[in-house]
């Protein structure tokens, strides 16, 4: 598929505040993927994810989805994107009845069987409000609203954010059926063990930078880890992409490529391993 | 319309209707009828602030609809509330007039022309509220404070008008029908104002939207 017609293709984004850049980020998705999107709390993952759906303006940089311009086709565009997010809660007070009401006003794809089907699936009360739903539970309403009009791609901010271990490993099976199904997934999130679970490809943005665009596999077999007692040996330090203090000695991240030269015993890392070890380098520079 | 639906079902505070029935301080002896307009506005403050508490700019900026449309929404819906306001308003002057007429020591008798006073109000508050408050919806007390007193600075001068002014003292401070011919004349001028107003203040509105980042 040509990247134009990518379900969301990213060029030259930037969005620049006083304390904080989003700096030059570009990339696509690939369809029927999940995409982990990456990085520390404060790296640029909201602002990315709010930037594509015009809730802030970037500074410059073009968004499409599917080929079509979000400046000038947002409304066409948001028909077929759903938007959940963990740290949003609406009318509260309200019952999602009425949410539901309201929202299927403004899609004419609604698929009101499929919405009852995922209210069932999720085991969501009707007469309830947010208020009273679980964290979890407003993620699923949030999701059967967003399948119910037929969104092709979903953009899932923190949505395992706050959630206890059975929670986050039901949504995790909920995204990988959704995958199955065909739909393409970005999934903003600093818990990337969720991702190990689930993710196809990884976009690891720090400090507002996209650093890293690969297959989750080839991401990880990017780097080894070493575990180190003792002092840190020096040869280690120049060939690491990151250190960090352990309670007997340290952990250095290494190019899987250079792990030889440092003549250590290593092993694979996982992703929160690497995601740790190269923020650590990052900060020190 | 959807957007309209979707104001009244979702964002209507319950007290922006129950002061409609604040109306009724008309049937008061001797009070400055034009406050009665202001609880109406009230009303509208408290639309915004919950809506910012329930993440209502959110919600709506996912739909399928442009942040054009969503200020229409708004002033839309407020513009019913001031039109049910001012139709409330009509109706107490009715029940005034069977209950007995009687002179006004504080500013406008009750009579047709207090509706052109409801008008200016309205057409003020909206000018000065939404384009204020839609520079940052997440703030809305400042924008809140500088319509009100925008609007008490009227009210206030209106007042003072019906003592000093020998046109409103003589020809609209009276009691209907007389003068129907100016107080009519009046109310038509305040609507053109309030048409211009709102009309104004929903063009400057989604002027100022449109730039903003929306603080989620």
């Amino acid at each position: 598929m040509a990247a134009n017609n990518a379900p969301l293709s990213v060029r030259g984004l930037t969005k620049k505040y006083p304390a904080f850049e989003l700096r030059d980020v570009s990339f696509d998705l690939v369809p029927g993927a999940i995409t982990g999107f990456i990085g520390r709390n404060g790296a640029g993952k909201t602002t990315t994810l709010n930037s594509l759906l015009g809730f802030i303006r970037p500074d410059g940089g073009e968004v499409k989805f599917g080929g079509l311009d979000m400046k000038t086709s947002a409304e066409e565009i948001k028909q077929k994107i759903g938007f959940v997010s963990a740290g949003m809660t609406y009318y509260t007070g309200k019952k999602l009845k009425t949410i539901t009401g309201v929202t299927r006003l403004f899609y004419p794809n609604w698929d009101e069987r499929a919405y009852q089907n995922y209210m069932r699936q999720f085991g969501l009360d009707e007469s309830k409000t947010p208020a009273s739903l679980s964290n979890g539970m407003k993620i699923k309403y949030a999701l059967a609203l967003a399948l119910s009009h037929g969104a092709e791609l979903m953009l899932l901010d923190e949505p395992t954010s706050g959630l206890d271990p059975m929670s986050r490993e039901e949504l995790i099976e909920i995204f990988l059926s959704l995958r199955d199904a065909g739909k393409t997934i970005l999934f903003s999130t600093h818990i990337t063990s969720d991702l190990d679970k689930c993710a196809d490809r990884i976009l690891f943005l720090q400090k507002g930078r996209l650093t890293a665009d690969l297959p989750l596999e080839a991401f990880r077999k990017a780097y080894l880890l070493a575990e180190i007692s003792g002092g840190l040996p020096e040869n280690v330090k120049a060939l690491s992409k990151g250190v960090c203090r352990v309670r007997d000695g340290y952990t250095a991240l290494l190019p899987a490529a250079d792990a030889e030269k440092a003549g250590l015993p290593c092993r694979a890392a996982t992703l929160d391993e690497i995601m740790v070890h190269l923020d650590k380098e990052d900060a020190a520079q | 319309m959807k957007l309209l639906k979707k104001e009244f079902r979702l964002c209507l505070h319950p007290t922006a209707p129950l002061f409609l029935a604040l109306s009724t301080m008309i049937l008061i002896p001797n009070y400055p009828y034009a406050v009665s307009f202001f609880y109406v506005t009230l009303g509208v403050f408290f639309i915004c602030l919950t809506g910012r508490e329930n993440h209502d700019a959110a919600f709506t900026a996912a739909l399928p609809v442009s942040r054009k449309q969503m200020v229409h929404g708004r002033v839309m819906l407020v513009c019913c509330l001031e039109i049910a306001d001012l139709l409330a308003a009509a109706l107490m002057l009715w029940v005034k007039g069977l209950i007995g007429y009687a002179p006004n020591q504080a500013g406008m008798d009750a009579n047709v022309a207090l509706l052109g006073e409801g008008l200016i109000v309205f057409g003020l508050f909206n000018l000065i509220f939404f384009p204020r408050w839609y520079q940052d919806i997440t703030k809305v007390g400042v924008p809140f404070l500088l319509a009100s007193a925008a609007v008490f600075v009227y009210v206030v001068a209106a007042m003072v008008a019906t003592y000093a002014v020998p046109f409103v003292r003589d020809c609209l401070d009276t009691q209907d029908p007389a003068h129907m011919t100016e107080k009519l004349l009046f109310v038509a001028c305040a609507l053109a104002f309030y048409l211009c107003a709102t009309w104004l203040c929903a063009a400057l509105s989604v002027k100022r939207f449109e730039r903003v980042d929306l603080q989620l």
